[in-house]
């Protein structure tokens, strides 16, 4: 069966680059340049995935709005953010909004594939009963590498694709220091250190909410962050 | 003076030197507004002098009409006396030989019994009908024998107003007129007396050129001092008909007293009134000038606390609402200020507005080349989508770099504060320049001991970062960049030195400025937006703290400093 992916964007150049590469890469792709035709077309038939910018034309929130209603419909549609806003404002709003991943169009195409690969198959399994084999447990820390999904004592970590990555690059060599770089690669962004930093704090937030104590992701100025085992 | 938000007061908002002490300092004479509109007031001074003026021209006046009384009233009497013959034939008793003392002594007039009838009393008759005027008359014959004298010249002075009943304010303007005023008057003015000697008062044949006058046949008015010289007599003398020959005069006397009293009083009245409005006037000018410099320094004060020593805007004008010039000059100030502040912004927001507008034809064309790449193509065009790839990266770093002042600005606003070690974040930092510059030489000058710091320790690392990479950036090869943290009672200092070339002058204020950068192109691989110091300001300038850039003592290179307050952490 044959994926369908939906992209929301209003700039013809770039949607039909993505639509093209998509295509190449075996999706059917459905295109659209703004929020009343995109979502018109899902009421008829949902996606099995959508990538959406935020600012379509006039509609300067469109993409939110958008991404509102979709979630509306279905919770289990994995929805991308692709925008060129890159402000911490935007990336926490989409994010809050039920958006499973948020980009800046900084990002190559492989690096695009690369996550809608991923998020295809988290949804596939996550709707699959059996149990994964690939886990990867530190202390209260589990993470499902199949799943792409994280839990802490047991409780489930609601992390987007790239802080999950981030976590993963981080935990796999407790002890060891990743720089900025590095976990830049690993979770497969191109963004700046700042970015970096705001992604572990959101990270970090995520784990206190669910443990007030948690302290295993240590900053080593200078150099980058490590997870340690002790906590 | 206004009160200044805090930040303002700090360096530059604290209350400038005044107009005279700037003024002195340029070795010219200042006036402040109040000291030149008192000036301007010395203009009404004028106002006494002109009431002068008129008083006198209002005695002048008096003195004719007095004058014109007098002669009347020699002329009545006179013609009363025409060509009554009888009267002038008897040769009278000479008045000199009648006892007079007792009339001339006495001051007090008695209406109506002070006709003296030396003469025929048909003559007394007459005058006694003519006594209630304030004159004395007289009436002689050709001889210039008194015949019949009435009226005296001396009179009661006018009882004094009662002190007046009524507010304080009466009582005391009574008060000072009494006690200030008219002693004044007094010095100025030549006072009326009652008290002067009248020489014509007991004697006969000491008539002078007026009688002489009037038994010629004209009428005639003369003004004569008194003997001493207290007060001032005019008498009008007319001559006595019989037929065509002139039997006798009449002569009215009556001393300027009235006038001069009726004057004095006009001059008190006017000068009291003008006193009182100049009074008031400059109170009221001097109020009114100093509302007027308080307002004009206030305006001063706050255009001066607005902007910062390093031209920046700080704060809004508040603006008056007054409708004059002033209120004015406050709003065209304020909206300069605004106009400075939103280009300002604008400047500030250019890159991040840039780097927005620029992302989305990057990412057309990075979708392209990424597209093309998939494609099987010759080895030989690979090169050029290797090539456009690697430009693609370059230009999305630099819009990284272009936002991450913006990003960081908006990261500040939610930025959480803790306590922590900043020499150990310093250490570390270095540590990882260290690998990170393997070319270069880092000396790290750290106090032994813990540096306990409230803030944010990501930030000061970031903070780090880009005062090292500014730098490394400048660093004559194979010379080392030195940290060093320094601290004291109430700071910390960390300076991040390198050898290399001095900062040119003009750049000196401006060098932590969003996308100022004092870089001619190197043509080395990093892009130079002029990023770096500018985040190294907010960072420092969220801690409290100031940067600073300044050329090494030794003149060898620059170094770039930041103090930070140590605020006690509150737990």
């Amino acid at each position: 069966m044959t994926r369908r992916i939906a992209i929301v964007e209003d700039e013809p150049a770039i949607r039909e680059n993505y639509a093209d590469v998509l295509r190449k890469q075996g999706y059917e792709v459905a295109a659209y340049a703004n929020r009343a035709d995109a979502l018109a077309a899902f009421r008829t038939r949902l996606p099995d995935l959508a990538v959406v910018d935020i600012g379509l034309r006039d509609d300067v929130d469109g993409g939110f709005d958008l991404c509102r209603e979709l979630r509306a419909m279905s919770a289990g549609v994995p929805i991308i953010f692709l925008s060129a806003r890159d402000s911490d404002f935007d990336v926490v709003a989409g994010l809050r909004l039920g958006a499973d991943d948020y980009l800046t169009k900084d990002v190559s195409l492989p690096h695009l594939l690369a996550r809608i690969a991923a998020l295809f198959r988290r949804a596939d399994l996550l709707a699959a009963p059996q149990a994964s084999e690939e886990i990867l447990e530190r202390g209260p820390l589990c993470l499902d590498l199949k799943r792409l999904t994280a839990s802490w004592a047991g409780k489930r970590v609601d992390l987007t694709l790239t802080e999950f990555w981030m976590v993963h690059a981080l935990a796999r060599f407790p002890g060891h220091v990743k720089d900025r770089d590095s976990l830049m690669r690993e979770a497969e962004i191109v963004v700046d250190d700042s970015t970096i930093t705001s992604h572990v704090k959101r990270i970090r937030r995520k784990f206190l909410a669910l443990d007030p104590a948690f302290g295993c992701i240590e900053t080593v100025y200078g150099m980058g962050y490590r997870w340690s085992g002790a906590g | 003076m206004s009160s200044h938000p805090d930040a303002a007061s700090r360096s530059n908002g604290v209350p400038g030197p005044s107009v005279e002490a700037r003024a002195k300092r340029r070795g010219r004479i200042a006036l402040g507004i109040r000291a030149q509109l008192l000036l301007v007031l010395t203009v009404f001074l004028a106002i006494p002098w002109l009431g002068y003026e008129y008083v006198k021209e209002l005695e002048r006046f008096l003195r004719d009409a007095q004058e014109r009384t007098l002669a009347g009233t020699a002329q009545a009497v006179a013609t009363a006396l025409h060509d009554r013959v009888p009267l002038f034939e008897t040769n009278p008793t000479p008045l000199d030989t009648l006892p007079s003392e007792r009339l001339s002594e006495d001051p007090t007039p008695r209406a109506g019994a002070d006709a003296d009838a030396p003469g025929p009393p048909e003559i007394a008759q007459i005058l006694r009908g003519l006594s209630r005027t304030t004159a004395r008359i007289w009436v002689v014959d050709r001889d210039q024998h008194v015949l019949a004298r009435a009226g005296t010249l001396r009179h009661a002075p006018p009882a004094l107003d009662a002190p007046r009943e009524g507010s304080y304010l009466g009582r005391f303007a009574a008060w000072l007129d009494r006690e200030a005023l008219q002693p004044l008057y007094a010095r100025i003015l030549q006072q009326p007396t009652e008290d002067f000697s009248d020489e014509r008062s007991g004697g006969s044949g000491t008539f002078g050129e007026d009688v002489e006058g009037a038994l010629g046949g004209i009428l005639t008015i003369a003004r004569r001092p008194t003997a001493d010289g207290k007060a001032v007599i005019v008498s009008a003398a007319h001559p006595i008909w019989v037929g065509d020959e002139v039997k006798g005069a009449v002569i009215v006397e009556e001393t300027t007293n009235a006038v001069l009293a009726e004057r004095n009083r006009a001059f008190a009245r006017l000068f009291n009134i003008v006193l009182a409005a100049l009074l008031i006037g400059s109170i009221a000018l001097t109020l009114y000038a100093s509302w007027l410099s308080t307002r004009i320094r206030r305006l001063r004060d706050e255009a001066e606390a607005a902007i910062d020593a390093r031209g920046r805007v700080r704060g809004k004008l508040p603006g008056s609402a007054a409708r004059d010039e002033i209120g004015d000059l406050s709003r065209s100030f304020g909206s300069a200020l605004s106009r400075l502040t939103q280009y300002a912004s604008y400047q500030e927001a250019m890159a991040s507005r840039l780097s927005h507008e620029l992302r989305t034809p990057i990412a057309v064309v990075r979708s392209s080349v990424d597209n093309l790449a998939l494609h099987p193509l010759p080895d030989e065009v690979r090169v050029y989508i290797a090539r456009a790839q690697e430009g693609l990266g370059r230009l999305a770093s630099i819009i990284t770099r272009m936002t991450e002042a913006t990003r960081l600005e908006e990261s500040l606003a939610e930025a959480d504060r803790e306590r922590f070690d900043l020499a150990r974040v310093i250490i570390g930092c270095v540590d990882g320049y260290r690998a990170a510059y393997p070319g270069r030489v880092f000396e790290l000058r750290v106090p032994s001991g813990e540096a306990p710091f409230f803030g944010a320790p990501d930030l000061i690392a970031q903070m780090l970062d880009k005062l090292c990479e500014n730098a490394v950036e400048f660093a004559v090869a194979d010379t080392p960049i030195v940290v060093a943290l320094q601290q004291d009672e109430t700071r910390y200092r960390i300076a991040v030195s390198n050898r290399g070339p001095a900062l040119p002058e003009t750049m000196q204020g401006r060098l932590f400025d969003s996308m100022v950068s004092v870089r001619a192109g190197s043509g080395d691989s990093a892009p130079h937006l002029g990023m770096g110091l500018y985040i190294v300001r907010l960072i420092a300038e969220f801690h409290g703290g100031r940067a600073i850039a300044a050329n090494r003592t030794d003149g060898e290179g620059v170094t770039v400093s930041v103090t930070l307050p140590r605020v006690r952490a509150v737990r």
